[in-house]
């Protein structure tokens, strides 16, 4: 039969963001996928060396309306590291809370994408509700259910109180007995096994080779999670483990994320129950002095990584922002191949892509110093 | 068989949705909201238009004599703020010395125009 092309998008009803595929199909199965990036362009990096240090966090939280804090931190972390800093312990654990309720929204509001994808549309709602009470602690320790706006240079904007350390801990019962309902769900839920298992296969070969990260690359088998391999804030001091899976496809996908939700408890309760006491910053200075500096973190999605390089003022000379999905994208291409049509959309939204923020823009200057 | 569980205990429970506007959730106090400005505590400094990320905030004349730290100081400049250009970020609050400038815990509304003022 001969090959076909089916091209979706930029412009699409079944895509939330624009994105251009061009799937060469042989009858129902795949050949291979051609993928055409950038179309949200925002010119995020080259507006963050304009600012100062004050004003560029509020900006880098938007590259991602999901993961807005592991923007701001992984970037605070590096600044912090050139100027040398050190966080009070309060700061790093508070920061710690934050991130991990952002990797428990984020994680279920990625199973209800993938179960509203295999059209299991009651699970959709169901994770969902559940994410409301993640999503009403973040707004009552930040202020804000999207945007937290918790770093500064130097540690954290805002203390918490022992009314909200209460009241989270009064939520995290609720939301562990739901998330043990989930993995029971994702292990012997039908619908979901025949829609997830063996589909979009990757092995921890490939996974390795095409540089996959996060949740995607530990269901391959790939053991790396940035948080124990290069710790920072709070992780070193909090029992918890880096869940892997063998499966290699969606069903190991999502038993990795679902694993991850419990973990990411686990690390609140312990953070909320010993949460140092003292100071929540320090007095950090206007400038950084000279230095580059490849900051990492492990966000919801993947390892996310800012380089920074500052030139002694109280702006960026250069900020480059490598997203998780950025280098995700590569093993969407592999795991499609030889895959039926019909689960294209599963298998994208395994690797939970964030359009947008991976539409990053690289000049390459091919003339050299003298012109040639 | 966790699913039909689950969806005969949500059948029997009571809905979690409620009936906006005759219901509300109730809104937490560190809510970031509407930004308001009280006029006799400023001391004209000017650090919330620097550090306004969204460059909505400028200093327009509003002579005064404000009391600051048992001195009486005679402002010159009073903050104005694009309230529908606001990001809410409340950096103006975490930095502003008296606390002049905050963010309400109550929900502004939203709009397209960008000339709307508050002083």
């Amino acid at each position: 039969m001969p090959e076909v092309v089916v091209s979706i998008g930029p412009q699409h009803p079944a895509l939330k963001e624009p994105v251009n595929f061009k799937v060469i199909a042989d009858g129902e199965k795949i050949v291979r996928l051609e993928l055409d990036l950038s179309y949200n362009h925002r010119g995020i990096e080259k507006a963050a060396e304009q600012r100062n240090f004050i004003r560029v966090l509020p900006l880098l939280e938007r590259v991602c309306g999901i993961c807005s804090h592991s923007h701001a931190t992984v970037f605070s972390k590096g600044i912090e590291e050139i100027m040398g800093l050190s966080i009070p312990p309060r700061a790093q654990y508070i920061r710690t809370i934050i991130a991990e309720l952002e990797r428990m929204h984020s994680h279920l509001l990625w199973l209800g994408v993938a179960a509203h994808v295999i059209g299991f549309n009651t699970l959709f709602m169901w994770t969902w509700r559940d994410r409301e009470a993640v999503q009403d602690t973040l707004e009552e320790m930040s202020g804000n259910r999207v945007h937290y706006g918790m770093n500064e240079i130097g540690g954290v904007r805002r203390d918490l109180t022992p009314a909200q350390v209460e009241a989270a801990l009064a939520r995290l019962p609720v939301l562990e007995e739901r998330i043990k309902k989930y993995v029971e769900m994702v292990n012997s839920e039908e619908t979901m096994l025949i829609r997830f298992r063996d589909v979009g296969k990757m092995s921890r070969e490939e996974a390795l080779k095409y540089g996959a990260v996060g949740p995607t690359a530990r269901a391959s088998g790939v053991d790396y999670d940035v948080r124990r391999d290069d710790p920072y804030l709070a992780y070193a001091e909090v029992p918890w483990n880096v869940i892997t899976d063998t499966h290699g496809d969606v069903y190991g996908r999502t038993r990795v994320r679902v694993g991850e939700l419990w973990e990411s408890t686990q690390i609140v309760r312990y953070c909320l129950e010993n949460l140092p006491a003292g100071p929540i910053r320090v007095d950090a200075p206007k400038t950084a002095p000279k230095g580059e500096i490849l900051s990492r973190y492990e966000a919801p999605r993947g390892e996310l990584a800012h380089f920074i390089r500052t030139n002694g003022t109280d702006k960026v000379e250069r900020v480059d922002i490598r997203t998780p999905t950025l280098a995700n994208w590569t093993s969407v291409a592999v795991c499609l191949v030889n895959q039926n049509i019909a689960d294209i959309p599963v298998i994208v939204a395994a690797i939970d892509p964030c359009l947008s923020c991976t539409s990053r823009l690289t000049v390459v200057n091919r003339v050299d110093k003298v012109g040639r | 068989m966790s699913v039909l569980r689950e969806m005969l205990e949500n059948f029997l429970s009571r809905p979690i949705t409620i009936l906006y506007p005759k219901e509300k959730i109730p809104i937490p106090d560190a809510f970031r909201g509407r930004v308001a400005i009280t006029d006799d505590k400023c001391i004209g400094c000017s650090k919330c238009s620097l550090v306004c990320p969204a460059q909505v905030i400028t200093m327009i004349d509003g002579p005064r004599e404000v009391e600051f730290k048992g001195k009486t100081l005679a402002r010159k400049k009073r903050p104005q703020v694009k309230l529908y250009k606001c990001i809410r970020c409340a950096l103006c609050e975490r930095h502003c010395p008296t606390g002049a400038i905050y963010l309400k815990n109550e929900l502004s509304s939203s709009g397209t125009d960008g000339e709307v003022v508050i002083t």
